[in-house]
C-alpha cells in the first residue's frame, strides 16, 4: 500500500447520518441502480468508485431527490422543520472550524425524494459538470445556497422590515465567512464565470455547504484538476469532514479516493461490487478487474478510466 | 483612482494624421447652420408653426441652432484640455449627420406641406449646406485613441448633482415642448432633434459620466426623476388633452413594471397578463357607484383597491398553480390562453349564458370619478395659481402608484427572492439542488404581477370612466411585452422608456396608426437582432445574452469589483 500516506485522524465516527436500502433505479429497460445499500455515519468521508456509466451519479440523484428511486429507501437523520437558529461562534475560537457548525443528530427518517426536502433535512452536493450560477458573483452564488435557511417574505423584503435587514447581514456575512472557508475570500464580487477552473469548483462547494448540510455529496471534485490543485481539495474535503461534516465522493482519481475515504463502495453496473476500507477495495482483484478488464471481455469495458493509477497499486 | 494615469495616452503627437482644413470646415459648417436659422427658412408662414419671418426663428430653427451650439462648443473642446475626455470627434460625427438628416426632413416637410420645394427659402438651403459642412467636416476629422474613460472621471460631488438636476430639467422641458407640438411633422422632427442630440451626448461619452453620477448619488437621481414627473402637470396650463395621454402612459407603464417582475425577474413569459389589469378595473366597476354596476354592495375605494388587487392575485394564483409546471414556449401558451378566457369570460357574463356581472359587450359604463379624503378626481383645482385638469389629478395618484410598482419590483430584485429568480433564470435545477424553492417563487412572481396589475386596474377603471371587454386583448398583452422587450427586460429605467416609446408615439402619430404593428414589428425584429438586451440593458441580462462574449463579463467585474468598494 504505496499509496495510502499518512493523513489526520479522523475523529470518532458517530451516529448513522444517511441509510440508503436497496436503492434501485430503472429508466425503461435500464437498469441503472440496482439495489444499492449505503450508510454513512457522522464525521465519515465514504467513497464512490466505479468505471464510467456505472450509475455513480445516478445513485447520488436518486439520494438528492432528483430522481425518484423505482424501489428502495433513503433515510436521513433529518432535522426538524424549523431551521435551527445560527449559533454565534465563540470568542477564541479559531475562525475555521466554526465556519460550519453542525447540530445534534435527530432519528432516521424517511426523505421525500424532492430536492428541497432533501436540502432542508440537511443533504447537499455538487455537480460533476459545474452547475453555478455563471452570471451571478461568488458572494451571489453562495447567498443563494442560503435560501433554504433564511425565510423572508415578499412584504418584509418590500418593507425593508427588520426581519428582512437581520437576515441579509446575516447571509452576507455567512456567505463572506464560508467563501473565506473554502479560500475564496479574496474572489467574493468576481463573476463565477470568469472565475478559474479549480475556484469554481471550491465556490460549488462553498454553495452547497451554505445550506448548512450535515452530509455533503461531492460529484468528481477534481475532475480536471492538476496534481497541486487535487491536493488542496483534499485538504479543503478534510477540513470539512473536520467540522463534524460527513462527505461522500465520487471520484475517478485512485490516489485520491484512497487517501481521502475512511470506506470505498465500488459501483460495477449499476451493484455494489465491494465495500470496504480503501485497503480491502483496492487490492480486490474484482475492482481491478472492473477497470482494466480481465482480458477476456476487453472491449466491454471502460479502458481510459485511468487504469495507470490501479496498475500501480496492483504492482505494488 | 490612480491607475487612470497609467492608462492615459503618452502625448496628443500620438495622434493619427490631422487634416488641417476639418477644424475650420466644422466651425464653418456650425456658423452657416446659425446664420441660416435665423433667416426664414419657409415661404408659407402657415406650416410647421411659422418658419418664414426673418430674424425671428421659429421652433424648429431654435433647434437647428442648439444643435449648432453643441457642435460648436465640442469643436471649442476639441482644441482644448477637456478634448482628452470627450470623444469630440464621434460626438460631432452623429450631431453633423443628424443636423444634415433633420433638415432634409424639414425641406421635405415644407416641400410636402406646401406644394413643392420652390417654398423653401434661402435661409433653409443655407442651414442644408451648414449641417452638410459639419457632418463632412466632422467625418474628415480624426478618431480620437486612448482617451480617457468618463467614467472615471473625478469631480466634485456639487457638480454631479448638478448636472443630474440640469438633464432632469431639459427632459422636462423637452417633454413638455415635444408634447405640446400638434402637427406630425414638428413631433418627428423634435424626435429627430433628441435623438441627434442623445446620440451625440452618449457617443462623446459625457453620458457615461452622468450615468456613474447617477449611480454614485442614487438617491438624488431617483428623487430628480419623481420630481420631473411631479412637475410636469404644472407645464401642461391645465389643457387635458396631453395629460390623458401621459396618464394613460403612467398606466400602461405600471402595468408594464409589474409585468417586469413576472417576464423580467422571475423569466416567466405571460401572454396573458392583461387579463390581471382587467379584472381589477372590472371589479372597480362593479363596486363602484356607477349605475350600470351590478353588485349592491359599494364600499369605499380603498377598500375596493385591495378587493381588486386580491382578486386579480388570486386569478393569478389560480392560473399559475397548474400551469407553471410547464415553462417556456408552453406557458406563453397558456397564458395567452388564459388571457382570451378572461376578454371572452367578461364578454358572456351578460345575464344570457350565466350571472350579469359585467353587462356582456356593454361592458360597465358612467363609473364616477373617485372621491379621496374629500379630494375630488373629477374637478378643476388650482393648487399655485395653476389650473390642473382631472387627468392631472388622476396623474398624481397613478404616479403615486407607479413610484410603489417600481419599490415592489427593485426591493423584491434585491432580496433573497430576487436571487432565487435569477437563480431559477440560470439554472433551475441547480437551484432546485440548492434548497430553492422554485415553484413557489415562480408562483409568488406570478401573484405579486398580478396583485400590482389589479391594483393599477382599480385605478384604471375610475380614470376611464368605463370597462368594456375590448379593452383587454391579447394585442395589449402583447403591447406590454413589447415594451419590456423593447426597454430592457429586469431594469426600471428600460421598461418606463419603452412603456413610454409605445404608448406616446401611437398617440402623437395617429396618421400612422394603420402602420403601427407593422414598425412594432420590424423594430422589435431589429432590436432582437442587434440588441437583444433592450435600449437600457440590465448588467445581468447584458451578460445572459452575450455568453461568449469574454470582454463584456470583464467589465462587468471590474465594475462590480468597483462598486463593492
Amino acid at each position: 500500500m504505496t499509496v495510502t500516506e499518512p493523513r489526520p485522524a479522523a475523529p470518532a465516527v458517530g451516529g448513522t447520518v444517511l441509510e440508503a436500502s436497496g436503492v434501485t433505479m430503472r429508466f425503461g429497460g435500464l437498469l441503472a441502480v440496482s439495489n444499492v445499500n449505503l450508510t454513512v455515519r457522522e464525521g465519515e468521508i465514504v467513497g464512490l468508485i466505479g468505471p464510467n456509466g456505472a450509475g455513480k451519479t445516478t445513485f447520488f440523484n436518486c439520494l438528492t431527490g432528483l430522481y425518484k428511486p423505482t424501489s428502495g429507501q433513503v433515510r436521513f437523520a433529518g432535522v426538524p422543520r424549523k431551521a435551527p437558529k445560527p449559533v454565534r461562534p465563540k470568542k477564541g475560537q479559531p475562525a475555521a472550524p466554526a465556519a460550519v457548525q453542525v447540530p445534534e443528530l435527530p432519528k432516521l427518517s424517511p426523505l421525500p425524494p424532492k430536492p428541497r426536502a432533501v436540502v432542508r433535512a440537511g443533504m447537499a452536493r455538487t455537480f460533476q459538470n459545474i452547475r453555478l450560477f455563471a452570471n451571478m458573483t461568488a458572494l451571489e452564488n453562495v447567498m443563494v445556497g442560503r435560501y433554504s435557511r433564511t425565510s423572508a417574505g415578499a412584504l418584509t423584503s418590500v418593507l425593508h422590515g427588520p426581519k428582512f435587514r437581520r437576515e441579509e447581514a446575516a447571509t452576507r456575512a455567512r456567505a463572506q465567512e464560508l467563501l473565506d472557508f473554502v479560500g475564496l475570500g479574496r474572489s467574493t464580487e468576481h463573476l463565477a464565470r470568469n472565475m478559474p477552473y479549480g475556484d469554481q469548483r471550491r465556490l460549488e462547494i462553498a454553495r452547497a455547504l451554505a445550506t448548512d448540510p450535515k452530509l455533503i455529496l461531492l460529484d468528481e471534485p477534481t475532475a480536471g484538476m492538476n496534481p497541486q490543485e487535487t491536493k488542496q481539495a483534499m485538504d479543503l474535503i478534510f477540513k470539512i469532514r473536520d467540522s463534524g461534516l460527513s462527505v461522500v465522493v465520487i471520484e475517478h482519481d485512485m490516489r485520491f479516493i484512497f487517501n481521502l475515504c475512511d470506506r470505498v463502495l465500488c459501483l460495477v453496473r449499476g451493484e455494489t461490487l465491494v465495500e470496504g476500507t480503501p485497503g480491502e477495495v483496492q487490492s480486490d482483484p474484482r475492482v481491478i478487474e472492473a477497470y482494466i478488464g480481465s482480458g477476456e471481455d476487453d472491449d466491454e469495458d471502460d479502458e481510459d478510466d485511468r487504469p495507470q493509477d490501479i496498475t500501480e497499486e496492483g504492482t505494488s | 483612482m490612480t491607475d487612470v494615469q497609467t492608462e492615459t495616452p503618452v502625448t496628443p503627437a500620438a495622434a493619427p494624421k490631422k487634416r488641417p482644413i476639418a477644424w475650420p470646415l466644422g466651425l464653418a459648417g456650425a456658423v452657416f447652420v446659425i446664420v441660416g436659422s435665423c433667416l426664414s427658412w419657409s415661404y408659407d408662414g402657415s406650416i410647421l408653426n411659422n418658419l418664414s419671418i426673418n430674424f425671428y426663428p421659429g421652433g424648429l430653427q431654435i433647434l437647428a441652432i442648439i444643435v449648432a451650439v453643441v457642435s460648436l462648443v465640442l469643436l471649442v473642446l476639441d482644441k482644448g484640455k477637456l478634448g482628452w475626455w470627450l470623444d469630440t470627434t464621434a460626438g460631432l460625427r452623429s450631431l453633423g449627420t443628424g443636423l444634415a438628416f433633420f433638415m432634409v426632413l424639414v425641406l421635405a416637410a415644407i416641400s410636402v406641406e406646401s406644394d413643392g420645394l420652390i417654398n423653401v427659402n434661402p435661409g433653409g438651403y443655407i442651414t442644408l449646406v451648414g449641417a452638410l459642412l459639419l457632418a463632412v467636416a466632422a467625418w474628415l476629422m480624426p478618431l480620437r485613441h486612448g482617451l480617457r474613460d468618463m467614467s472615471k472621471a473625478k469631480s466634485p460631488a456639487w457638480a454631479e448633482i448638478a448636472a443630474i438636476a440640469l438633464l432632469m430639467a431639459a427632459l422636462l422641458f423637452t417633454a413638455a415642448y415635444a408634447l405640446g407640438l400638434d402637427d406630425a411633422w414638428l413631433f418627428i422632427l423634435c424626435l429627430v432633434f433628441i435623438a441627434t442630440i442623445a446620440v451625440g451626448l452618449f457617443r462623446t461619452g459625457a453620458m457615461s459620466w452622468v450615468s456613474h453620477a447617477g449611480q454614485r448619488h442614487r438617491k438624488v437621481l431617483t428623487l430628480a426623476s419623481f420630481a420631473v414627473a411631479f412637475l410636469f402637470p404644472f407645464t401642461q396650463d391645465g389643457s387635458d388633452a396631453n395629460m390623458s395621454i401621459a396618464t394613460s402612459v403612467l398606466v400602461f407603464a405600471a402595468t408594464a413594471m409589474g409585468l417586469n417582475i413576472v417576464v423580467g425577474l422571475a423569466g416567466l413569459l405571460d401572454l396573458g397578463y392583461i387579463a390581471f389589469l382587467g379584472s381589477g378595473a372590472y371589479v372597480a366597476a362593479t363596486l363602484s357607484q356607477s349605475a350600470f354596476a351590478t353588485i349592491g354592495w359599494k364600499p369605499p375605494f380603498l377598500v375596493v383597491v385591495l378587493v381588486g388587487a386580491c382578486v386579480a392575485a388570486l386569478l393569478g394564483l389560480v392560473i399559475g398553480s397548474p400551469t407553471l409546471r410547464v415553462s417556456g414556449d408552453y406557458l406563453a401558451i397558456v397564458t395567452l390562453g388564459f388571457g382570451e378566457i378572461f376578454r371572452f369570460a367578461m364578454f358572456n357574463l351578460d345575464g344570457n349564458n350565466g350571472p350579469n356581472l359585467t353587462n356582456g359587450p356593454n361592458g360597465i359604463p358612467g363609473i364616477p370619478d373617485l372621491e379621496l379624503f374629500g379630494f375630488n378626481f373629477g374637478a378643476v383645482h388650482h393648487p399655485f395659481g395653476i389650473e390642473l385638469g382631472r387627468f392631472s389629478n388622476y396623474y398624481f395618484l397613478l404616479l403615486v402608484l407607479t413610484g410603489g410598482v417600481i419599490l415592489v419590483f427593485s426591493r423584491l430584485n434585491s432580496s433573497r427572492i430576487g436571487r432565487g429568480w435569477v437563480a431559477i433564470r440560470e439554472d433551475e435545477k441547480a437551484a432546485e439542488a440548492m434548497g430553492v424553492n422554485v415553484f413557489g417563487l415562480k408562483l409568488l412572481a406570478f401573484a405579486v404581477g398580478a396583485f400590482l396589475a389589479g391594483l393599477a386596474g382599480t385605478i384604471k377603471a375610475h380614470q376611464d370612466g368605463a370597462v368594456s371587454p375590448d379593452q383587454y386583448m391579447f394585442l395589449e398583452s402583447a403591447f406590454l411585452l413589447a415594451a419590456i422587450v423593447l426597454g430592457g427586460m429586469g431594469t426600471i429605467a428600460g421598461v418606463l422608456l419603452g412603456a413610454t416609446i409605445l404608448k406616446l408615439l401611437p398617440e402623437k402619430l395617429r396618421f400612422f396608426s394603420e402602420y403601427r404593428l407593422l414598425l412594432f414589428g420590424i423594430t422589435l425584429v431589429l432590436m432582437m437582432r442587434f440588441r437583444p438586451e433592450g435600449l437600457v440593458a440590465s448588467r445581468r441580462r447584458q451578460l445572459e445574452f452575450h455568453e461568449e462574449d469574454e470582454k463584456l463579463a470583464d467589465e462587468v467585474e471590474h465594475q462590480l469589483v468597483e462598486e463593492a468598494k
